[in-house]
């Protein structure tokens, strides 16, 4: 849980940095992320239930939702958010060494 | 069976086939390359925490057994699929708007 807390607030803090315009696209940034989720978390619930992996139960909070710990959800939002983000940095970025 | 080794090659494919259908074509992007190298650089530290502290525990039966570090190589291509969609579906929703 902390390490996801981690990953996850720097880019949520920068994505307010006014000249990205980041939160104008809130609609697809929640539409890119649903589909996120509902893929990689459909895959996820599959290979666990199959087995493919499995959680520690001493290293998750201990919240499940289905056959996955809560973190495993939140991972799947917070690491789309952060990619975005990154990418949008980037290409932020180049645009301004023109 | 390979289960986890044949779900990300399928993954792949998913890939290749939304970056097409939606024309966003992040493949041909130079710069997203750049950018996977710097989310590779976030994986290593997260990834790697969560299996070398045996947080996330894999079966051997249903992954080549290949690792990078304490990484299985098929998490490798989840990560990989999961960024590039993420981006891919942002790209494609945001473009859509305007």
């Amino acid at each position: 849980m902390a390490v996801l807390l981690l990953s996850g607030i720097l880019p949520f803090l920068l994505s307010f940095y006014p000249p990205l315009g980041f939160w104008k696209n809130f609609k697809a940034l929640f539409f890119s992320i649903g589909i996120i989720v509902i893929v990689f978390g459909g895959w996820d619930m599959f290979a666990a239930w199959r087995g493919h992996w499995y959680f520690d139960r001493r290293g998750v909070c201990g919240v499940w939702l289905f056959n996955l710990p809560l973190e495993e959800w939140l991972f799947f939002v917070v690491v789309p958010f952060c990619c975005i983000f990154t990418w949008e940095a980037l290409k932020f970025i180049k645009g301004k060494g023109r | 069976m390979k289960e986890y080794t044949l779900l990300a090659a399928g993954s792949l494919v998913l890939v290749f086939l939304a970056d097409r259908l939606t024309q966003v074509r992040l493949l041909k992007k130079k710069l997203f390359y750049f950018f996977l190298l710097v989310i590779l650089g976030f994986k290593f530290l997260v990834n790697g925490y969560l299996t070398g502290e045996g947080i996330v525990l894999y079966n051997r039966s249903f992954f080549l057994g290949a690792r990078a570090g304490s990484i299985p190589l098929e998490d490798f291509i989840f990560g990989f699929s999961m960024v590039s969609l993420a981006v891919i579906f942002w790209e494609f929703f945001k473009g859509r708007k305007r």
